[in-house]
């Protein structure tokens, strides 16, 4: 006996026969399983989107069956309080409305709203120095100087220069794109050159460039209206990660919490 | 407040409903929710600043692992889809093992692919109130201590996930939380004209005897299904195409890109479908269609040729990974790399009339730190603490030899490599962009560093130094990836072009791979088509003259003033049949550097392991040019 004790399974028994002796003990009248044309919908779709296959009517039938034992035992857990005390049942609707209080952020932002949030996070839209140039491109150190001596008494040298895969010209390009193009350090190069003349060369790993600075674009807040987009979305992810804290907070409102004392 | 309380009525009335197990009036605003953060990121409709007809060099990397995988977990990694894509923009984030990780470069794109099955589960099952931490296989995760142990672990996981009880931890709620996260994440951080991303995943199946199937799903907008397919839904890849097709009807267009073929011992370019049958037409329409691209080369080695199928080719033996991926097992040739099945994907259209290996080449890392690692001089491998330092991925000495002259750790990471860019040329950074060069298979490999390459056919293409060169040579070729039809009388010209990385090492050559077929034989030849330094290509050998460039191992430095930043050619094929069926590659070389192991040895003061290679010449593929005869 003392070895039967010990075994699962007699345990399993013994809780299974109890629960269904309780049961038998509460008085009930028959209660109504109604089912509705749209569950019946819903029964044939989830089939068809499971199986890819339209329910035959035999096949539906049997479906609702199967979905009447199951509202039944559904039900009857409930009344047992089965889903009393079970971490997942409790998970997945702490979950659930989780999902939905972070739905609930409120109506489209006002314009204002969204001016307000990118002033108080301005650094994230501060657009780096730019710079915006021509390039010609030499192999040789003397034939670029040439060239470059020419471009001072006057003489137009755009087409000088060795065709590459790099770009005649290039327009708003930050330090680390001309890096990212050019070399480590060539942006470095840049600094302080005078706009509206040839200047160079200047080395890099690919050989030496003659650079034409047409506008330096000093470090500056972007217009709000060009990145209107990504602060709406950063704003809805601000909003996302904060509606859910003041749903708990507006719930936690109506509880009195009590410690008990050590 | 009236927001909650009307939010609370919803809610009491709901439940009060008691006809309907799955609450609609719920069901329905969690979809609202969901949808909400979907549609975060919308495609602007108007150019990008960067906009451009002749198509821009993009680099990034597909293959991206978080804290979400199963085994990235174990590892270590507690860095999330957000802190990876920061790190591709150029943010600094921390290693496991406490150090620093930030890019020299940042990426113009990227794609995080965590594991579908048990997709956030082991991340879960650390956190000791949860359910399944209590479930046997969860014992010790929260308290997972060092690279051994980790090791050990995801061995025990592997074991569990091959068992018939894998499905008893794949909690799909847990995995719905985790792809919600991914894709929210994705489009948070997609910045058109600056930063793209994707949406993605690994769908990681096996065959029978073990065979690595793997492939990373990625999708074209800011939408996906609501759980990705895992080798748990099916280990038949044909399954994942079934999904896929169903799915692309209903809107969400993706592709799955194969990886680590090496490692897939024959399984991943077989001659049959799963199930043993011929590859008919039916098969090679779906393969194309779903998988129009390869990953060649990642951290797990490089998939483009074998020395034992490339005899000819000195330089075959590349970043070999021999082993069956995750185990030492050995993984056999055939059928396991990139050019041979280009081969067979002919020879298969001979024999059974279609073609299901015309596919494109991407390199990618493979990363399970949410960094990618490409860098031979500033390498952290990719699987967390089992392999964050010399030692222990085996290329600096234990401080006592495990047995007599076993003097390095016992691990297969010493075959790994600082490997994988993804290549595309696009008309700009944005995913629509990008997601067509994918479908157009206009993308390279690389195995590492960024070398642009360029690769045009036809047969009235401009001269090498034309000033309008890639306007003419889209105008009146095809780029690659592409098919060009043979015609009776003309032979096919090419230009092939390579710009250096300017941070890496100047160029050494560049060539032309070919396959073709030969009464019914599959053959290939490298072609250089042009030298660094002057040299001249060799018309009989087809190679050029050595450079002479030399790594100095003292101290990793290299011979200067040797090299060429740029790398052109027009050339024809001496060996041109216009009755064959043939492919034709590009391969760019650099000049010999260090490889990581080299640097790990040198920074902690040691000999270079004496069976590693010290050096390698970083590279890159392009998609091939397949040139039809017309039948």
């Amino acid at each position: 006996m003392g070895r039967l004790v010990t075994q699962p399974l007699v345990w399993f028994v013994i809780i299974s026969l109890s629960i269904f002796g309780l049961d038998n003990l509460i008085p009930e009248g028959r209660d109504e399983i109604f089912v509705s044309a749209a569950q019946k919908d819903r029964i044939a779709l989830l089939w068809k989107t499971q199986t890819g296959k339209d329910a035959s009517i035999q096949e539906l039938d049997s479906l609702v069956k199967n979905w009447i034992e199951e509202e039944v035992l559904f039900r009857q857990a409930l009344r047992l309080g089965l889903d009393q005390d079970d971490s997942i049942v409790r998970r997945r609707l702490v979950q659930k409305l989780g999902f939905i209080a972070e739905a609930q952020m409120g109506p489209e932002p006002e314009y204002a709203e969204l001016e307000s949030y990118y002033s108080q996070n301005i650094l994230d839209y501060t657009l780096p120095l730019r710079y915006s140039f021509r390039q010609l491109y030499f192999l040789d150190q003397a034939t670029a100087n040439a060239q470059v001596s020419q471009a001072k008494l006057g003489n137009n040298i755009s087409s000088s220069g060795t065709t590459s895969m790099l770009n005649d010209s290039y327009a708003f390009r930050s330090e680390l794109d001309i890096d990212a193009t050019f070399g480590s350090g060539f942006s470095l190069k840049l600094n302080g050159l005078p706009v509206g003349e040839w200047q160079g060369p200047i080395e890099s790993s690919f050989g030496y460039h003659l650079i034409y600075l047409t506008s330096i674009h000093a470090e500056e807040a972007a217009p709000l209206k060009s990145v209107l987009d990504s602060v709406g979305s950063d704003y809805q992810q601000f909003q996302k990660l904060n509606a859910r804290q003041r749903y708990v907070d507006a719930l936690l409102d109506d509880y009195l919490i009590r410690y008990e004392e050590l | 407040m009236t927001r909650f309380l009307s939010l609370i009525l919803i809610v009491s009335i709901s439940a009060s409903c008691s006809d309907n197990t799955s609450d609609p009036l719920v069901q329905q605003s969690t979809e609202l929710a969901l949808k909400a953060t979907d549609t975060a990121a919308e495609t602007p409709a108007a150019r990008t600043a960067g906009y451009n007809e002749e198509r821009n060099a993009y680099f990034g990397d597909l293959h991206v692992h978080t804290m979400y995988s199963f085994d990235a977990f174990i590892f270590g990694t507690t860095s999330s889809p957000s802190d990876a894509y920061t790190f591709a923009k150029g943010g600094k984030i921390t290693h496991p093992a406490g150090f620093d990780m930030q890019l020299d470069v940042p990426l113009d794109f990227y794609g995080v692919t965590d594991h579908a099955f048990y997709l956030g589960v082991l991340r879960e099952m650390a956190n000791p109130l949860s359910e399944i931490s209590k479930h046997e296989v969860a014992a010790g995760m929260s308290t997972l201590g060092g690279a051994i142990q980790r090791g050990e672990k995801f061995n025990e996981i592997l074991a569990f996930l091959r068992s018939p009880r894998a499905n008893e931890v794949n909690d799909p709620v847990i995995g719905k939380s985790a792809w919600q996260d991914i894709i929210a994440t994705a489009n948070r951080h997609n910045d058109p004209g600056n930063f793209t991303t994707f949406i993605g995943y690994e769908y990681t199946a096996t065959y029978s005897d073990g065979g690595n199937l793997h492939r990373n799903v990625i999708y074209r907008d800011d939408v996906a299904p609501e759980l990705p397919f895992s080798r748990l839904d099916s280990a038949n890849p044909e399954d994942l195409w079934d999904w896929m097709d169903a799915n692309r009807e209903r809107g969400f267009e993706s592709l799955a890109i194969p990886h680590n073929s090496n490692g897939s011992n024959g399984s991943m370019f077989m001659m049959t479908d799963f199930s043993g049958n011929p590859l008919d037409g039916a098969y090679a329409d779906q393969r194309m269609r779903n998988e129009p691209l390869v990953e060649i080369t990642q951290v797990k080695g490089t998939s483009d040729t074998h020395p034992a199928l490339s005899p000819n080719d000195e330089w075959a033996d590349f970043e070999i990974m021999p082993f069956q991926v995750a185990s030492f097992r050995s993984s056999q040739p055939n059928g396991s790399y990139v050019r041979e099945a280009y081969l067979n994907g002919l020879k298969n259209e001979e024999e059974n009339g279609a073609n299901p290996y015309k596919f494109g080449i991407i390199g990618s890392s493979d990363t399970h730190n949410a960094t990618y690692a490409g860098d031979e001089d500033d390498y952290w491998s990719k699987v967390g603490l089992r392999d964050s330092d010399g030692v222990r991925r085996g290329s600096v000495p234990l401080r006592e030899p495990r047995a007599p002259g076993e003097n390095y750790a016992e691990t297969y990471f010493n075959t790994w490599s600082a490997s994988g860019l993804a290549g595309v040329w696009a008309e700009e950074n944005t995913r629509a962009s990008i997601f067509d060069s994918f479908r157009r298979k206009e993308t390279f490999g690389t195995s590492g560093t960024r070398m642009r390459v360029r690769f045009f056919a036809g047969y009235d293409l401009p001269l090498i130094d034309d000033n309008d060169l890639i306007t003419k040579a889209y105008e009146n070729g095809v780029a690659m990836g592409s098919d060009l039809l043979a015609s009776a009388g003309k032979e096919p010209e090419f230009i092939a072009w390579v710009s250096r990385d300017p941070n890496s090492a100047a160029l050494q050559r560049l060539q032309i791979i070919k396959g073709w077929m030969e009464d019914g034989e599959a053959m290939e030849e490298v072609y250089d088509v042009a030298c660094s330094d002057g040299g001249s290509v060799d018309p009989i050998t087809h190679r050029c003259p050595d450079n002479g460039a030399q790594v100095n191992l003292d101290d990793c430095s290299i011979t200067r003033g040797l090299g060429a930043a740029e790398l052109r050619a027009n050339w024809k094929d001496p060996d041109y049949d216009v009755s064959q069926n043939a492919f034709y590659y590009v391969r760019a070389m650099e000049n010999p550097t260090c490889r990581w192991s080299t640097w790990d040895a040198i920074r902690a003061g040691v000999e270079p392991r004496p069976d590693m290679a010290a050096t390698l010449q970083e590279r890159a593929w392009s998609s091939p040019i397949w040139i039809t005869p017309v039948r």
